[in-house]
C-alpha cells in the first residue's frame, strides 16, 4: 500500500478546503482512495482553515486489510508528507504533522492576526518561523504567492492554483499532471487563468529544485 | 481560482443524483447523507442550518428542481422542521430533518412526544454532533437525551456507513415505528472521500395520504401511558433484534482484552492500534448505539480480562456497558473516561498515547516526539481568530456602537456572524451561549440594574429561530433595552441560506421578505429607527439618541453581507471603477482604521523604516465605511470611468 498525506493549512477565504478537493477529485480519476477532514470554523471570516488529504493506492493484486490499511479522517502528528501553507504563521501551526522528509510550501506573505494588527502580539521574523520549520525538515520552499497572484491575476485567489503547480512540482503525489488539467478544466470557471496558476506553479518548482 | 458556486455543487451535483449503482463519487459524509437519503425514497426534508449539518439542507435543497417530488426547506427552527417531517411521515411519506446538535435542544419537545406517537413513514433526524467545538459555542453530546425519547442512534464511522446507515434507518424507523437518529460528528460530516453509490429508488415517492390514528397520535391521559408502554416494549424488540448483528461488528483478535468503540472513533483507534504494531486486540464496533443489546455486549466481555471504550465526551458507551456487565453479574475491568479526556475530541494521537501506556508499548509512537517538540513552538504564535469579513455591514453597526458608549455598559451577545463581535479587536459582547441568548437575558439583567446601560445585538436569522417571544416578553416588560437588530439579509455564517428577511437573490432575482419595521409595530415597539451601518456617523448618533430615550428600543442597521453583495457586484461587471485609498500626506498613522475598525482590507507595510496603511483593492469591497471612521480624512474615494484593466493590459507571463 502506498500513501500520501497533505496538510494545508491557510485562513477564511483562501480557498484551503477547494484545493483540498482538487487533489481529491483528481485522485479520484485515477482510482486512488481519497478521504481527509475540513476544519471550516472560520471559512470566509479570516479565521484559521485546515483541509487533511490522504491519498491511499493499493498495489496491484493487494488485498484491503482493515486493520493495518484504515486510515481516518485526520492525519496524525507526525504522518504529513506535505504541509501547505498559505501564510507563514499558519505553518508554524501546524508543524506537528511534520516528519524529517516531509515537503513544506508556504506562502511568505505575513497577514498579521487581529491581536498583532491591535499591537497587543509581536508577529514573529520571517526567518525565525522559517528556522522553526526546518528544525522538523530540510525541505521548506518559501514563496511569496500573495505577490505572485497579485501581480499576475489581480486578487489572491489563485494563490491555490499556484500552490497545486507547485505541490506537483515538489512533492511524490501518486497522481498523474494530467489529472488535475482535467479537474480544472471540467470542474472550475475560468480555466485559462487556473492553467497559468498551475504552469506557474510547475515552473517554480523546476527552478527551486535546482536551487535547493 | 474562482468560485462563483458554492462548493457543493462544484463537488457533488454530478453525483448526487447519478443512478449508476456502484460509481465512486467524492462525497462530504453530509453529501453522503442526503444520498442515502434519496435512494431511500425521501419526500420531505426539513432543516435550520448549522454547522456541521448545514451543507446537508444545501444539497437536499439545491437538487430540488430536479425533484419534483421532494420538499425540502430551511424552516424557521429545528422545533418547527422536526414537526414539519413528523407531519410528512403520519401522511405516509419518508421524512427527514437536520440540525447541529444544539438543534437538538430545540426540537427535543417534539423528540419525546415522537416516541409516544410513533412514525408511519420512516422518520430520520441526522444530528451534527461537534465533540471540540469546531463551528459551535457547545459540545454537548446529543446521545444522552435518547435515554429518555428512545430514539435509536446509528453512528456511521465513515463517509459510506454515512449514506448506508442513513438509507437503512429509514426502514428500520418503520419497523419499530420510532425516528432513528444518525449522529456524525463534525470530522465526518466534514471528511470529502469517496463514496460508492447505491440503487436510487425506480420511481420517486408518490404522493401521501394522511391516515387517522388516534390510538397513537392523540395522546391525553390513559392513551399517554399506554403508548409509553408501547415505546418501551419496541426498544425492548430493537434490542434482541437480529440487526444488531449487522450494524454492530465485531473484530476477531485473540488478545485477552478487547476494546470498544463507535463512529470516527473506530478509525481513529484501528489507525492508532497500527502505529503501535497491535493487531491481535479484539475490537467491538458500536453502529447502533442505542438501544444496546445487553446480551452482545456481555456476550463480547465474558472471555475477555478487561476492556476499555474509546470514545468521546462523557461516556455514553460506558455508562450503559457497564450497567450490562453489572447486570450480567460481569466483574471484568471495563476502563474508558479513565483514560481519555470527557471534553474536546479524540484524535489518533490522544488514543495512541493512553493505549500505548495501557500496553507497555510506549516509544512506538514517533508522531508523539514531534507533537512534544511542536508544541512550545505552536504555543508561542500569535492566535488567528476569525473577525469579520471586508465589507462586513456587522463590523461597522459593532465600531460604532464601541465608539457611541464607554465599555461600561452591558453589551449582549448572540449566535451568528455577529458572534465575532465578542473577538478582538472589538471585545463587544459580554456573552455568547445559545439562539437568542441576548436580547433574553438583557432584558432580565435590565430589570435588576440602574447604574448601567444595556445593549443587545441579534441578526435576522437568529431572530426569526425563536427571538419573537423574548421581543414581546422585552415590550411586554418595558425593558430598558437597545436592540441592534442586525439585518444582513441572509443566514450568513453557516453558507448564506436565505433568511425571512431575503429580498434579493444572488442572481438578481427579487423575492419577499418580511418587513421587519412592520413587525416591531404590530409587536408593540414604540421606537424603531433604520441606519445604514456604513454611515458611521449616523449609527453613533442613532445609539446615543436611543440611549438617551427610556424604555425599549430598536435599531434596525439594514445592511446585505457584503459576500453576497460583493459576489452580485462583480458578476454584474460595472462599468464605473471605483477605488478606497489612504492619502500618505494627510494619513496620522493613528490606527482608527486599521486597529479599531480593523477592517482586513486595510493594511499595513514598512515603507523607508516607517509604518503605512494602505488599502489592498483585490480585497476591498468598496463599502466606504473606512471613509466615515478616519478621523483625518485622509480616505479617499476615486472613480474613474471605464479605466482600462490592469489585467488586461498584464498578458500572459508578465
Amino acid at each position: 500500500m502506498k500513501t500520501y498525506n497533505i496538510v494545508i493549512a491557510g485562513f477564511g477565504g483562501q480557498g484551503v478546503i477547494t484545493l483540498g478537493n482538487l487533489f481529491k477529485l483528481a485522485a479520484l480519476r485515477d482510482g486512488i482512495s481519497v478521504s481527509g477532514a475540513e476544519r471550516r470554523g472560520g471559512a470566509q471570516r479570516e479565521g484559521g482553515v485546515t483541509s487533511h488529504v490522504r491519498f491511499r493506492l493499493l498495489e496491484p493484486g493487494e488485498a484491503f486489510d482493515e486493520r493495518r490499511m484504515t486510515r481516518s479522517a485526520l492525519i496524525p502528528s507526525g504522518k504529513a508528507d506535505m504541509l501547505i501553507a498559505f501564510e507563514p504563521l499558519e505553518a508554524v501551526r501546524h508543524c506537528n504533522y511534520l516528519h524529517p522528509r516531509s515537503v513544506v510550501l508556504l506562502n511568505t506573505e505575513p497577514s498579521p492576526p487581529t491581536l498583532v494588527r491591535m499591537k497587543k502580539q509581536a508577529y514573529p521574523p520571517l526567518d525565525d518561523l522559517l528556522g522553526a520549520l526546518k528544525e522538523f525538515t530540510p525541505l521548506v520552499f518559501p514563496f511569496n504567492l500573495s505577490q505572485l497572484s497579485r501581480d499576475r491575476f489581480q486578487d489572491f485567489l489563485h494563490i491555490s492554483v499556484i500552490s497545486l503547480g507547485l505541490a506537483v512540482g515538489l512533492g511524490d503525489i501518486p497522481i498523474a499532471q494530467e489529472r488535475f488539467i482535467e479537474v480544472l478544466q471540467e470542474r472550475f470557471p475560468d480555466f485559462e487563468d487556473n492553467q497559468r496558476g498551475f504552469d506557474l506553479g510547475l515552473a517554480l518548482a523546476q527552478s527551486a529544485k535546482k536551487f535547493h | 481560482m474562482v468560485f462563483p458556486l458554492p462548493l457543493i455543487r462544484i463537488l457533488m451535483m454530478d453525483g448526487i443524483l447519478s443512478c449508476e449503482a456502484g460509481q465512486r463519487i467524492l462525497a462530504m459524509g453530509n453529501e453522503a447523507v442526503t444520498r442515502g437519503a434519496l435512494e431511500a425514497g425521501l419526500g420531505y426534508f426539513a432543516t435550520y442550518p448549522g454547522t456541521p449539518a448545514s451543507e446537508i439542507g444545501d444539497t437536499l435543497i439545491s437538487i430540488q428542481e430536479h425533484l419534483p417530488s421532494l420538499h425540502g426547506e430551511y424552516s424557521t427552527n429545528e422545533h418547527v422542521a422536526l414537526h414539519g417531517a413528523i407531519g410528512a411521515s403520519f401522511s405516509g411519506v419518508r421524512a427527514m430533518a437536520a440540525m447541529k446538535h444544539v438543534g437538538m435542544n430545540v426540537a427535543s419537545e417534539p423528540l419525546h412526544f415522537l416516541g409516544l406517537t410513533g412514525v408511519r413513514a420512516g422518520l430520520v433526524v441526522v444530528v451534527g454532533s461537534d465533540p471540540g467545538a469546531t463551528c459551535s459555542t457547545s459540545e454537548q453530546d446529543d446521545r444522552w437525551y435518547s435515554l429518555h425519547t428512545h430514539a435509536p442512534i446509528l453512528e456511521p464511522s465513515n463517509i459510506q456507513e454515512a449514506k448506508d446507515f442513513t438509507k437503512e434507518a429509514f426502514e428500520l424507523s418503520e419497523r419499530f415505528s420510532v425516528p432513528f437518529i444518525v449522529n456524525l460528528p463534525s470530522r465526518l460530516a466534514h471528511n470529502a472521500g469517496d463514496l460508492i453509490l447505491g440503487e436510487m429508488p425506480a420511481e420517486r415517492p408518490a404522493a401521501g395520504h394522511f391516515v387517522k390514528n388516534p390510538v397513537r397520535y392523540f395522546n391525553l391521559f390513559q392513551s399517554t401511558v399506554d403508548n409509553h408502554r408501547r415505546l418501551l416494549e419496541s426498544m425492548d424488540r430493537l434490542r434482541e433484534d437480529a440487526v444488531q448483528a449487522h450494524l454492530n461488528r465485531i473484530l476477531p483478535g485473540s488478545g485477552d482484552w478487547g476494546l470498544i468503540t463507535s463512529s470516527v472513533n473506530y478509525e481513529y483507534l484501528l489507525e492508532a492500534l497500527d502505529l503501535l504494531g497491535l493487531y491481535d486486540l479484539p475490537i467491538l464496533k458500536i453502529g447502533l448505539s442505542y438501544p444496546l443489546s445487553e446480551g452482545m455486549i456481555r456476550d463480547f466481555l465474558r472471555p475477555l480480562k478487561g476492556a476499555i471504550i474509546v470514545e468521546d465526551l462523557e461516556g455514553f458507551l460506558e455508562f450503559q456497558i457497564k450497567k450490562a456487565a453489572y447486570d450480567g453479574g460481569l466483574s471484568l475491568p471495563i476502563k474508558g473516561k479513565d483514560l481519555f479526556p470527557r471534553y474536546g475530541e479524540l484524535n489518533v494521537d490522544l488514543i495512541g498515547q493512553a493505549l500505548a501506556r495501557e500496553f507497555g508499548v510506549e516509544g512506538k509512537l514517533s508522531g508523539l516526539e514531534v507533537a512534544r517538540k511542536a508544541k512550545p513552538l505552536i504555543e508561542k504564535l500569535p492566535p488567528r481568530t476569525g473577525t469579520f469579513c471586508a465589507g462586513c455591514p456587522h463590523r461597522a453597526t459593532i465600531y460604532s456602537l464601541m465608539k457611541a458608549t464607554r465599555r461600561q455598559e452591558v453589551y449582549g451577545g448572540d449566535i451568528g456572524c455577529l458572534t465575532l463581535s465578542g473577538l478582538p479587536p472589538h471585545y463587544a459582547s459580554d456573552w455568547v451561549t445559545c439562539m437568542n441568548c441576548g436580547l433574553a437575558t438583557s432584558q432580565g439583567v435590565s430589570k435588576v440594574i440602574d447604574d448601567q446601560k444595556v445593549i443587545t445585538i441579534v441578526g435576522d436569522s437568529t431572530f426569526f429561530h425563536s427571538g419573537v417571544p423574548a421581543l414581546i416578553n422585552a415590550v411586554q416588560q418595558d425593558a430598558e433595552v437597545l436592540l441592534l437588530f442586525l439585518d444582513n439579509k441572509w443566514i450568513a455564517m453557516t453558507g448564506h441560506q436565505p433568511s425571512p428577511t431575503t429580498n434579493l437573490k444572488v442572481n438578481g432575482e427579487k423575492v419577499p421578505g418580511v418587513d421587519i419595521r412592520e413587525l416591531m409595530r404590530v409587536l408593540g415597539v414604540k421606537y424603531v429607527r433604520t441606519i445604514d451601518p456604513f454611515n458611521v456617523r449616523a449609527m453613533v448618533d442613532g445609539i446615543l439618541t436611543a440611549l438617551e430615550t427610556p424604555g425599549f428600543k430598536v435599531i434596525i442597521a439594514e445592511r446585505e453581507c457584503s459576500l453576497q453583495a460583493d459576489r452580485r457586484r462583480r458578476r454584474s461587471r460595472p462599468e464605473e471603477d471605483i477605488y478606497y485609498d489612504i492619502d500618505p500626506e494627510r494619513c496620522q498613522r493613528c490606527g482608527e482604521c486599521y486597529m479599531e475598525f480593523g477592517c482586513p482590507a486595510i493594511r499595513s507595510r514598512t515603507e523607508e523604516g516607517e509604518e503605512v496603511y494602505y488599502i489592498e483593492e483585490a480585497t476591498c469591497t468598496l463599502c466606504g465605511a473606512c471613509k466615515n471612521v478616519c478621523p483625518n480624512s485622509a480616505i479617499t474615494r476615486t472613480e474613474v470611468r471605464s479605466r482600462v484593466k490592469p489585467r488586461e493590459l498584464a498578458g500572459v507571463g508578465s
